[in-house]
């Protein structure tokens, strides 16, 4: 049980600035995602906590102490490795017992039992608990990687990408285990992945985090509903959030979005904010995102529906992603249902639900307003004070 | 282009010592299958591996002798027709270019090798390269290529010919995400335009769903059902093709049905959770009786507070942002529901769960069939 904090953090590497000026407070039991692209400096966060790096400046601390000079094995941090990293002549049961037989956290053998089979239990690899790792599967393997850290209750839990090694389908189920078990976890864990749905599942805040800096932090409806800049918003959906070129027009006290790519207007529903907002901003040119959930569609011409081709059609599981072309070169996404009939080249009509659209800079990509912003805002605050 | 057709085809390999004392009647690779594929119709072989898949598209090539049983290329029996003579393009997992030859000559080689004129050869590889994207590739080696370019001269060189038939043993396996992504949609829009008539092998769902006219899913050697994606999505013949087909999986699971004041309820082993069964099952039903039932997470719906049924605690909850995603425990299973709409849950609070009556399956606990009405 620990709460983390970086302050001006910087790690270079060579002349590769890995770390730029990062400051983050972690609070005590928190479950908190470090969320990006590879190459971004996750995992390098993780490891100068765990003191596997030394920063070149900036300040570490846990539990309010500064840690910058404190040995890795002195920190009491569990790390769980995407490469499970088990000792391949040890059984199970011995793997999971084996930070219970350290020097330093030496207990004694009838406490390291019931440790073992409570995560075992909690992990469901209790009827492997006499197998070498090599005769595991994948999953199997993670799951006892976790348990090895579990078994402890260190300052923190640091988990590094562990489901990033297995399929979708078993990355599904073992998303869903550890949502599940997260209650039982009763301490501080880091958890670094550049899957959006694992940090939208697991997190209690996340911290988007590119080319070494931190891009937004926040609650996962913050940043999915309110992403502070365009990479935010297309970091966090499958497929990605679409962007469009517009320019806003006022006519009496009506406004309306021009796209600039396709040729069409769209008459934005009247919301004095989003109204305030965008005539503040005062320059004509925007992008408006739009998520595929967030545009319907039809097969015959409709008002308000604006025309395009079907470009492809492919589903993603449970349901389909459709692109479809408007304006000749435009690549519009939506989400259809699967197995619907439909060729390619087809003519199709969408329309976006304009309540669900954001709007950022031309230039800057920063976010500038979206509608029911507000009511957002509350429910992000109400799911942060239950924490 | 031609159709296709397979009529009752079988095959057995030899098997030889032990293995052949303990052989089996019904030890075929391929068992009694029939098929027919229309002229410029894309049709996917999906299954597990060792369901029969590329056996039947090895028959189908010529590669692998025919135990019993016909294949039709237009209306010409094939069974006894040299592989080369079946004018037939191949593209296989592995790309199998020649290393030493450019990709243009790689493209040609099939054309050379029948003694095609070199103006020909040209007008017909130009032709082609464009639809696969590889005209500014013509002058590299193999070598210099990504995997995904490779695959995209193999689709090349198999269609040059214009063959009566496009066979593909999983030409996306080798790749990956993206990149995958992205030839499977070049594989749709190239056949939207040649409309060759095509076989896929797959054993990936998403491909076969994405790309195909018609799927045909096969397990140990037999043909479990050949329709359209929305078919094999909605109206699954059997409880094999149910679960093989969706991610996340639908919801099957044991239950018992209970007769309560008329109405009818789905009852679980080691569960609170009861579910009103959809009012177009009553008359197959009775108090008790045990069946499967099937439901895909995207049609089970939260009840209202007035809903019929016992409620069960959430054991999972999920935002993803694009959808969220709602488990509850069946015995040591979990029963999944998502849904677009924007709820919030906690674990352990208490939620009704109905289910969408027109995609609600039930199957025969000992077949796994469907059971209709």
């Amino acid at each position: 049980m620990a709460s983390i904090e970086l302050s001006g953090v910087t790690k270079r590497f060579g002349k590769v600035t890995a770390l730029d000026n990062i400051s983050l407070e972690i609070k005590d039991k928190e479950f908190f995602v470090l969320f990006g692209p590879a190459g971004a400096g996750k995992t390098t966060i993780l490891n100068i906590i765990a003191g596997i790096h030394m920063p070149e400046s900036g300040v570490v601390k846990i539990n309010g102490e500064i840690v910058n000079q404190v040995e890795p094995q002195n920190r009491d941090v569990a790390m769980v490795f995407e490469n499970y990293a088990l000792y391949p002549h040890l059984k199970v049961y011995d793997n999971i017992a084996s930070p219970l037989r350290s020097p330093r956290h030496k207990k004694d053998e009838a406490y390291i039992k019931e440790a073992v089979e409570r995560v075992a239990a909690l992990l469901k690899i209790d009827q492997f608990l006499d197998r070498l790792p090599v005769q595991l599967s994948n999953g199997q393997r993670q799951r006892v990687a976790l348990g090895r850290a579990l078994v402890r209750y260190p300052n923190v839990y640091l988990m590094d990408e562990p489901l990033a090694h297995l399929d979708a389908k078993l990355r599904n189920v073992m998303r869903g285990e550890l949502k599940m078990i997260q209650s039982n976890f009763n301490t501080t864990a880091i958890y670094v992945t550049h899957d959006f749905m694992e940090a939208m599942s697991l997190s209690d805040r996340i911290a988007v985090i590119n080319e070494g800096s931190i891009v937004q932090v926040g609650a996962s409806d913050e940043i999915y509903y309110l992403p502070c800049n365009e990479f935010v918003a297309q970091l966090m959906g499958d497929p990605e959030i679409n962007l469009l070129d517009c320019e806003i027009d006022v006519s009496g006290n009506v406004y309306s979005a021009k796209f600039t790519e396709i040729d069409a207007v769209i008459e934005l529903p009247h919301d004095a904010d989003v109204y305030a907002t965008l005539k503040d901003y005062g320059a004509v040119k925007l992008r408006m995102g739009l998520r595929p959930q967030n545009i319907e569609f039809s097969f015959d011409p409709a008002d308000g529906f604006i025309q395009g081709q079907v470009y492809s059609f492919e589903t993603i599981g449970n349901k389909s992603v459709l692109t479809v072309t408007v304006g000749g070169k435009k690549e519009v996404r939506l989400i259809a249902p699967n197995g619907l009939p439909v060729k390619l080249d087809q003519n199709i009509y969408i329309k976006p639900d304009l309540m669900q659209s954001l709007y950022f800079h031309a230039d800057s990509s920063e976010f500038i307003c979206r509608y029911n912003e507000a009511a957002i805002r509350a429910l992000a605050a109400e799911k942060a004070g239950e924490e | 282009m031609a159709k296709l057709r397979i009529e009752n085809l079988y095959k057995r390999y030899d098997l030889k010592g032990k293995k052949k004392k303990n052989a089996k009647l019904n030890d075929f690779a391929v068992n009694n299958l029939s098929l027919d594929c229309e002229e410029g119709e894309f049709v996917a072989l999906l299954g597990p591996s060792g369901c029969g898949k590329t056996t039947t598209l090895r028959m189908i090539a010529g590669l692998e002798d025919i135990t019993d049983g016909g294949i039709y290329i237009g209306d010409e029996l094939v069974n006894n027709l040299h592989p080369k003579d079946r004018h037939i393009g191949l593209a296989f997992e592995d790309y199998a270019l020649y290393p030493p030859l450019k990709v243009y000559e790689n493209i040609a080689f099939n054309m050379r090798a029948k003694g095609a004129k070199n103006d020909e050869v040209h007008r017909r590889v130009m032709e082609i390269a464009p639809l696969l994207k590889v005209e500014d590739l013509l002058d590299k080696m193999p070598v210099k290529l990504s995997g995904g370019q490779k695959q995209r001269v193999n689709i090349a060189r198999a269609i040059v010919r214009n063959p009566k038939l496009l066979l593909m043993d999983e030409p996306l396996s080798h790749l990956d995400g993206k990149m995958r992504q992205e030839l499977r949609t070049e594989i749709k829009r190239l056949h939207n335009k040649i409309k060759c008539t095509s076989v896929y092998v797959t054993h990936d769902q998403l491909e076969a769903m994405s790309l195909a006219d018609r799927i045909a899913i096969m397990d140990l050697g037999v043909l479990q059902q050949f329709g359209t994606p929305l078919e094999i999505y909605d109206d699954p013949v059997n409880e094999f093709v149910a679960a093989f087909i969706g991610e996340p999986p639908m919801n099957i699971l044991k239950t018992t049905i209970a007769k309560i004041e008329s109405e009818f309820y789905f009852t679980f082993e080691d569960s609170e959770l009861r579910i009103l069964v959809p009012n177009r099952y009553y008359d197959l039903l009775s108090d008790g009786m045990v069946v499967k039932m099937g439901v895909r997470p995207m049609d089970v719906i939260i009840g209202k507070e007035d809903s019929k049924g016992e409620p069960v605690k959430v054991a999972v909850f999920e935002n993803l942002g694009d959808e969220r995603r709602i488990g509850v425990h069946v015995g040591d299973k979990l029963f999944m529901l998502i849904t677009s709409e924007e709820v919030r849950y906690k674990q352990g609070q208490s939620i009704k769960l109905e289910v969408r009556a027109e995609k609600t399956h039930l199957f025969d606990i000992e077949t796994g069939l469907r059971i209709r009405n």
